[in-house]
């Protein structure tokens, strides 16, 4: 390959942390530190809310959906831990694809409580169940245990609206999956209280059916969220086109890439095939030379070097000289008009 | 988002019309008030000292005891209605009770046909673990439940 060596881990597969500036390595520590506050938050709201849960079955359904918002967390940190490791034999494209995995988990933790909150509260509303709310003695004071769930919802869900909002302005900025789906996570943990408290309301009024049509509301928007990270999650895993880190349209490096590809005085057409590997992307550039040019190796190492340095997730980059481009590999970017 | 913020002002506005209504939490079907000056329809499965029917229909025991007194305080008459347990919990969920009374435990499996109150007394199980004692309501009926737990909490001197 180049006939310079490249600078450690900087150009080659690398560990997940070689990949990184210093703004995404300061956003990877503030992530990680999110998630531990997170993980916090969660576990006291889900010891707070079996005190409170007593034989309540919404507020039982509140309690089994928090331990599932644990989930997403933990597989991040899990999977941060993992990509700090170089590649070797047994792994030869390196451990950049724990995130994509990490991703998976949390898009099915997402899609069970998703799942499971519009079941109950269908079943609630075909059953006819009328949920029974009754007295709490507390410190000597008789108060409705619908004013202490409300109080309660009202407390926990500070939590999950700032670091949801936190985590999602950073998912973008490290192209993390994980995060984003834990993001979607809080949102749903957050969304859910307010419904158990409209829901709780409504029932101290009188409407049996007022907790389950507010979960039901807002369970429709999780089960949405949860089926898009499921699409993305098995996209990014089974090599599909790689995408923004919100799945909403094919990632603009491919068709850069190709861009730059074809800026060579050498390169007469060029495409690539870019798949993303959880923080990064791995792209093997296919060009065609110009007719009568004959590229030197150094002309290859150079123009990987200079799509390697488009953009920090491009981190793992492979340039092909071929006769013609394969038309079975080669697709070129969906974004090229 | 849209949604999101429908939701508060929902939950702002039921905070209100909460706040302004007198009765809060309301029964869904309004049980307590048809049975304030009117009938109370009590199921009564036997399960001595707590409840004993005798052969002839008369109903005695500490739990009668504490609803006849309950009973007065709202000025209901009550209306027993002896049977088994699946049978009264079954009758419940026909809408044909109003409270259910035989020693009941707090784990008793019936808890989608019958709303429990809050534990009023501890017992002894056979295993010698304590067995919290309670009474069965009508679900849904949320102002019944918490008129008849803030009576055995009174009693309890709980409160």
């Amino acid at each position: 390959m180049s006939s310079r060596e490249p600078e450690a881990g900087e150009e080659d597969t690398g560990s997940g942390h070689d990949a990184f500036g210093a703004a995404q390595r300061d956003a990877l520590q503030r992530a990680i530190r999110l998630e531990w506050i997170t993980l916090a938050w969660m576990t006291g709201t889900v010891v707070l809310v079996a005190l409170v849960a007593g034989q309540s079955q919404a507020m039982q359904a509140a309690w089994a959906e928090d331990m599932l918002s644990l989930l997403p967390p933990i597989a991040f940190l899990v999977a941060t831990r993992r990509i700090r490791k170089q590649p070797d034999r047994l792994h030869p494209y390196g451990f950049h694809r724990s995130i994509g995995v990490a991703h998976l988990v949390a898009a099915i933790a997402l899609l069970t409580m998703g799942g499971y909150l519009v079941f109950d509260s269908v079943m609630g509303l075909v059953t006819v169940d009328r949920p029974p709310i009754g007295l709490t003695v507390l410190f000597g004071h008789a108060i409705w245990s619908g004013w202490l769930m409300v109080a309660v919802m009202l407390v926990t869900s500070i939590g999950p609206v700032i670091l949801g909002l936190k985590k999602m302005k950073l998912s973008e900025q490290l192209h993390d999956k994980v995060l984003y789906a834990d993001a979607d996570m809080s949102k749903a943990d957050w969304t859910t209280a307010v419904a158990t408290i409209a829901g709780v309301l409504g029932v101290g009024l009188g409407l049996w059916w007022a907790d389950a049509t507010a979960a039901l509301l807002v369970s429709v928007s999780i089960l949405r969220d949860g089926v898009k990270n499921l699409r993305g999650s098995i996209g990014g895993l089974t090599d599909a086109e790689a995408r923004t880190y919100d799945e909403s349209e094919p990632h603009p490096l491919t068709l850069q890439i190709e861009v730059r590809a074809g800026q060579e005085p050498w390169v007469g057409e060029a495409a690539a095939r870019v798949r993303d590997q959880g923080h990064v992307f791995h792209a093997e550039v296919f060009v065609v030379p110009r007719p009568g040019v004959e590229p030197s190796v150094r002309q290859v190492a150079d123009l990987r070097d200079r799509i390697h340095e488009l953009d920090w997730k491009v981190h793992d980059v492979v340039v092909a000289p071929v006769p013609e481009l394969p038309p079975r590999q080669t697709f070129r970017s969906t974004l090229r008009t | 988002m849209r949604q999101v913020r429908h939701l508060i002002l929902l939950g702002v506005l039921l905070l209100v019309v909460a706040g302004c209504q007198g009765n809060f939490p309301a029964d869904t079907q309004g049980t307590l008030d048809r049975a304030t000056e009117g009938e109370l329809r009590v199921g009564i499965a036997e399960n001595a000292p707590w409840t004993e029917v005798a052969p002839d229909g008369s109903v005695s025991g500490t739990e009668v005891e504490l609803l006849n007194d309950y009973a007065e305080t709202i000025d209901a008459e009550i209306r027993w209605i002896p049977g088994g347990e699946n049978v009264l919990a079954a009758e419940m969920k026909e809408g044909n009770l109003d409270l259910v009374i035989g020693g009941l435990a707090s784990d008793v499996p019936w808890t989608s046909e019958i709303a429990l109150t809050r534990p009023y007394a501890t017992a002894q199980g056979p295993d010698g673990k304590p067995v919290y004692i309670v009474m069965g309501v009508r679900p849904g009926e949320n102002a019944l439940l918490v008129d008849l737990e803030r009576y055995l909490a009174e009693r309890a001197g709980e409160l």
